[in-house]
Order: C-alpha cells, then sequence, then structure tokens
C-alpha cells in the first residue's frame, strides 16, 4: 500500500538513498572496468608459470617428461607432487640437480608439479614455475570447487578469466551484504526510530490503523529495494558495456540475475520490520536482523558441505536467488521469486499481528 | 443521556505486571465542557488517556468515545479526536510547515487556514526545521497539530509544558475559543493553578485511583486560597476571625490564612493595617492532597 506515509518516508530519506546509490553505481560499474587489467595480469602470470614444461605421455601408462628452465643461482631442484593446484597436501616428487625428470603416468586425474629452486645464498627455494596434466585450467578453479565457496556458483566450475566468472566471485559474492545490510539497517530504523523519538504516539493518533501504518512503511522499504536493484542494475550493465563484454554477459542477464534479489531483501526488510516492532528499540531490532542475514548465509553456505546438511539451504534465503543460474544456465527461477516474496508477505503479517497486539511505549 | 458524554470511562484497569497504572477508574466527560484531569507525575493520567486512545491496551474496564469502543472502533474515534502526547518527537529535517501538512493529510483534512491562524496566534514561523526548534516551539507545534484538524475532542498531556506564561495565556484563550465552538477538551495536567482557570470540572486522581471529580468552583471553595500578608507590626489573629477564613497563623507581623468565602471582609480587614506586603496564591497540588486526606480522614473519624 502506497500512501503519504510511504511517500513521506521515501522524502525524508532521500538524501540518504540517493548517496547509497552513488555508491552502488561506483562499485557496480567499476567492477566490470577492473576485469580485463584483472585477466590480462592473471593471464600473465600463468605464462610466466610456463617456465615449467610438462609432456604428456602419447599413450596410455606412458612417461610424463617435466622439464625447466635452469636458473643460475640454483644448487639444486624440488618438484613437489599433488592434485590441488593450492599444493596444500603436496609430496616431495624429485630432489636433485637435474633440470627434467621422466615418470610414469600411473594416474588417472589431474596433478600439478610446482618446481622450485634451492640456492645457497637463500634460505627460502624460489618458486620456478607449475605445470598440470591438464592445462588450461587458472588456479581459482580449485578453490571455486571448495564446498565452502560452492554456493556462489551452484557448484559450477567457473573461470576468473571469464567476466561471467569474475563477476560471479568479484561481485555476487558480496553484493548481498552491501544491499541486505543496508535494507535491514532502513527497515529497522524506520519504525524503532518512530518509537524511540516518541512520533509513534501522534502517528496513531490519526486515522491511520496499526496495519496501515506498517504496510505504507513495508511499501517504502520495497521502492527503495527495488531502487537500489535497478541502480545497481544500470550500473553493472553500463561497466559490462564499456569493456564491450555484453556478448559475454548481456544486459538481459544481468537484469535477471540482479531482480531476483529484489524479494531476498524485502524478506531482509520484512524481518527488520518484525524485529522493530517486537523489541521497539532500533539497536537491538538491528543486531536481530543484522544477525538473521548472516545465519542464513552461514546455513546456506553449511548446507553445500554435505549431502546430510543440505536441508540447511531449503531454510536459507540465498537458496532461492540462484543468480548463477541466470548467469551460468540462462535459468530464471521464477518459482524461487515468488517463494521469497510471499516468505516477505507471510512476516509482514506475522509484525502487523504483533503490532496490534503490543502496547506503544512511552 | 449517553449522547451528552464525550468519553465515559468504566472500571478501566491497567497493569503492568505488578505494578499498577490505574485502578477501577470510572469517570465521564461531558460533551461541550472542559475537563482537567489533575494529578501528581506517575498517578495515571498518561495511562488513562493512553489506553483511551487504543496506543495501550487495558486490562479491564470499557472506554466509550462518542458511543465508540476504544479499542475495537480505535480508527473512527481517531477521525473525531486530536491528541497531543505529554512527549512527543517531531519528524526531523523538514519545515514545520511541512510536517503539520504531513498530518493533516493523515486526517483526510485538506485546509490549512485554522493552522496558519494557530501559528500566528502562538507566533510560530512554519517555515523554521522541526529541529531547529526550542523546547517552547515544539510545544506549539504540538498545539497547532492537536487544534489545525478541527476535531471535536481535543485530548491533552500537559499542554503548556515549556510555554511562557505570555504563551500560556495565549492557550487558554484558545482554549476557551475552541469550546464556544462546542468543542470537548479533556487535558491533563499537574497544575492546578492552571486547571481552575481553565478547567469548568477536575477530575482527580492519584496512584491509579480517582480520587474526586469536582466543580472548580465548587473545589475552590472547598479548598479556600491561601492569603499571606506581611504588616509592618505585629497583629491580633482574633481580628481575623471571619467567617470562612481558617487555618490562622501570625508571626511578628506575617499573617497566614486560608479563604473560603467573604474575601472581602479579609480584605477589609487587612486594610485597616499597613501593608508591606501581599500574595494571594492556590494551593499547590500537594497542598491540596493534604488537605482532601486530612479532611477525609477526620470524617472517618467522625463517623
Amino acid at each position: 500500500m502506497i500512501g503519504r506515509i510511504t511517500y513521506m518516508e521515501l522524502r525524508t530519506g532521500l538524501k540518504g538513498l540517493l548517496i547509497f546509490c552513488l555508491l552502488v553505481t561506483i562499485v557496480a560499474t567499476a567492477m566490470p572496468l577492473i576485469f580485463p587489467t584483472y585477466r590480462d595480469s592473471i593471464t600473465e602470470e600463468l605464462e610466466g608459470a610456463n617456465k615449467v614444461n610438462l609432456e604428456l605421455p602419447t599413450d596410455e601408462g606412458g612417461m610424463i617428461t617435466l622439464s625447466w628452465e635452469p636458473l643460475e643461482t640454483a644448487t639444486s631442484y624440488m618438484v613437489m607432487e599433488d592434485n590441488r593446484s593450492s599444493m596444500v597436501t603436496a609430496k616431495i616428487k624429485y630432489l636433485g640437480v637435474e633440470t627434467s625428470i621422466t615418470f610414469e603416468k600411473d594416474f588417472e586425474e589431474r596433478r600439478y608439479y610446482a618446481v622450485m629452486a634451492e640456492a645457497s645464498e637463500t634460505v627460502n627455494p624460489v618458486l620456478v614455475g607449475i605445470a598440470a596434466t591438464e592445462k588450461g585450467d587458472d588456479p581459482f578453479q580449485e578453490l571455486i570447487n571448495n564446498p565452502a565457496y560452492s554456493g556462489l556458483t551452484g557448484g559450477r566450475s567457473i573461470s576468473m578469466l571469464e567476466v561471467k566468472g569474475f563477476m560471479t566471485l568479484e561481485f555476487f559474492s558480496w553484493w548481498w551484504m552491501l544491499a541486505g545490510l543496508f535494507i535491514a539497517y532502513l527497515s529497522v530504523s524506520v519504525i524503532g526510530s518512530d518509537f524511540e523519538n516518541k512520533r509513534m504516539d501522534v502517528m496513531l493518533s490519526t486515522p491511520i490503523s496499526r496495519r496501515r501504518y506498517l504496510l505504507e512503511k513495508f511499501s517504502a522499504m520495497s521502492v527503495i529495494a527495488l531502487f537500489i536493484v535497478l541502480v545497481a542494475i544500470g550500473g553493472f550493465a553500463g561497466g559490462i558495456a564499456n569493456i564491450n563484454a555484453l556478448n559475454e554477459f548481456s544486459a538481459e542477464t544481468v537484469f535477471l540475475s540482479l531482480i531476483g534479489c529484489l524479494p531476498f531483501l524485502m524478506v531482509i526488510a520484512a524481518v527488520g520490520i518484525f524485529t522493530a516492532v517486537l523489541f521497539q528499540k532500533v539497536r537491538v531490532g538491528m543486531g536481530v536482523t543484522f544477525a538473521f542475514v548472516f545465519a542464513e548465509f552461514f546455513l546456506y553456505t553449511f548446507g553445500n558441505f554435505s549431502k546430510s546438511l543440505e536441508w540447511m539451504k531449503t531454510v536459507s534465503i540465498f537458496n532461492y536467488w540462484d543468480y548463477s543460474s541466470v548467469i551460468f544456465d540462462n535459468l530464471f527461477k521464477a518459482g524461487d521469486f515468488v517463494i521469497l516474496a510471499a516468505v516477505a508477505i507471510v512476516i509482514i503479517i506475522i509484525s502487523i499481528w504483533v503490532f496490534e497486539k503490543k502496547d506503544i511505549p512511552t | 443521556m449517553e449522547q451528552e458524554k464525550a468519553i465515559i470511562i468504566e472500571n478501566l484497569t491497567k497493569l503492568y505486571g505488578e505494578h499498577v497504572g490505574v485502578k477501577n477508574l470510572n469517570l465521564s466527560v461531558d460533551k461541550g465542557e472542559i475537563m482537567g484531569f489533575l494529578g501528581p507525575n506517575g498517578a495515571g493520567k498518561t495511562t488513562t488517556i493512553r489506553s483511551s486512545l487504543a496506543l495501550i491496551s487495558k486490562t479491564a474496564g470499557k472506554i466509550t468515545i462518542f458511543g465508540l469502543d476504544s479499542h475495537r472502533d480505535a480508527v473512527a474515534i481517531r477521525k473525531k479526536t486530536g491528541y497531543l502526547p505529554g512527549d512527543f518527537g517531531l519528524i526531523p529535517s523538514v519545515k514545520v510547515k511541512s510536517y503539520l501538512k504531513y498530518l493533516l493529510s493523515l486526517n483526510n483534512f485538506p485546509s490549512t487556514k485554522k493552522m496558519t491562524s494557530l501559528a500566528e496566534r502562538l507566533e510560530l514561523d512554519l517555515d523554521r526545521k522541526t529541529n531547529e526548534l526550542s523546547k517552547g516551539n515544539k510545544q506549539k507545534v504540538g498545539i497547532i497539530q492537536v487544534l489545525m484538524a478541527d476535531q471535536e475532542l481535543i485530548i491533552m498531556d500537559e499542554p503548556t509544558s515549556g510555554l511562557d506564561p505570555l504563551m500560556q495565556q495565549e492557550f487558554y484563550r484558545i482554549l476557551r475559543g475552541e469550546q464556544k465552538q462546542g468543542k470537548t477538551v479533556f487535558m491533563a495536567s499537574h497544575n492546578l493553578a492552571e486547571v481552575e482557570k481553565v478547567c469548568d470540572r477536575v477530575a482527580i486522581i492519584r496512584k491509579g485511583h480517582l480520587e474526586v471529580v469536582e466543580k472548580i468552583q465548587a473545589l475552590q471553595e472547598k479548598t479556600g486560597k491561601v492569603l499571606e500578608v506581611e504588616f509592618s507590626d505585629p497583629v491580633s489573629i482574633d481580628e481575623f476571625k471571619i467567617k470562612g477564613v481558617s487555618e490562622l497563623h501570625e508571626d511578628n507581623g506575617k499573617l497566614t490564612l486560608t479563604i473560603h468565602e467573604n474575601l472581602d471582609s479579609v480584605i477589609e480587614a487587612v486594610s485597616r493595617h499597613r501593608i508591606l506586603n501581599m500574595n494571594l496564591r492556590t494551593y499547590s497540588l500537594e497542598q491540596l492532597f493534604l488537605k482532601y486526606y486530612t479532611e477525609e480522614n477526620r470524617k472517618r473519624g467522625d463517623a
């Protein structure tokens, strides 16, 4: 319900909203602009790693030859082997003075080899380079496959060297926090401050029912959430257009991936309103609402850890804003959109019920 | 008969856990009268008012305003009722004019005529920002807010707090004007002198109980006024033992007495001596209670 209270809320909060939207525009536009520089530097780094040459056997069960450019200062070389690029579980494959080794390929999966040079005058070995049995991968591949991060990509393998992968990790992974916490803050304070600044008595002595009051405040929050999302879409699409990447990340994809966070933000606004009418204090309401947002995030993250924890995902609002399926599969889940909107409405109905029961504090 | 009443409060009880807000309070306000609601801080005035406006729930009892149930028909009642809380905040960083227009729009009352004329009478600049107002000016905004939508019933909680004496006088004049137009006013106060000046009747509440409902005139006759005179020389109190005068004290030329009636005879007696100073004052609320209680105890003792 949009009425005079909604209008007044938008009017008095306009300055703060515009400043916030300026920030949103800057980050949403700047993020794609950073991408080409980022890609170039990573590509360069990967090429640098090509100082190590790995020759795969032509037939099955053949020999792998690993060779590297000799380093003048080196007294000996060490080759580490791991099936993760992060080399956290590496074993020493070779220690010696040769600059090439040959060994049998007695495994199926991808393996990484890091060649280190030990020099007499230095204490720590120097990295000569890294090579892998399967080429074309970037070092972030595995990080993304880690269950702790797979929530961000829906468990997909994505490449940071593509604009889609880059934006998914560098924009969407924190955008929820920026927009979500802003909406949480606003929604608690638009009602909490009416309590704390003793405006509620005058407000509710006009012929405005408590129900209408809450609905109008919620409308104001929904309008603000929509505005923020639209500004982000505009900034994001502008940035993508600026680096001529609209063929990779279309404007439609930008729109659909971000519009999905509108009902997500509306749920947060509803929770903010609920805590404000329940506790009638800005600080308490804000603490609880912030805790809710983070708890939901962790539920979603833990839900990705294993099958037995999967139920956690279903109770997390993050599960119903699947931007990665829009970005990678061109699939917009309208059902999820409706579920979040329905949850927001249910929370608002409960808030109205609580508000109508409770005394207004003096 | 029901139609003559603006507010009927029956057996109102409001408990805050163990603490009693008000207990079994019965009170009615006639249409067209200015009713004062007097009591010390924490007596239950605000609780009674806020229950009437459904801002808080009741523990027990019934409140009817213009024949409508206070809680069931709250929105309908608020169309006919203006309310000025004892403590209120304004929307910050907007012009007073915008704030008041906003409240007018919530009241579905488009005319700003009364708002402007009240602001003129109270000497308030409507173009000032709400967060730049002094306490007195903020109170003026409250007074304009409660009267500008021309509602039938005006409920106010300590309406003159923070107003300077000149503005208080203007406010009383405004209230009497409202009464002439048939409005009903119910105002809480802890200032007996203020209630005496402007109200037709007064209800006195203490510790959540209604002590007395009285016409102002009757109250004044009962309590009387205190006259303090300082003479140049000591006087005999026998001279002032006139009908309607009580509680005579004389100490080296300083005379204190309470007058219930025959003020003219007292003045005549006083004028026979050389006066250095003279003061006629109303009882303070505390003294009033003391009087009521000692009288009541005496009555009980007699019975």
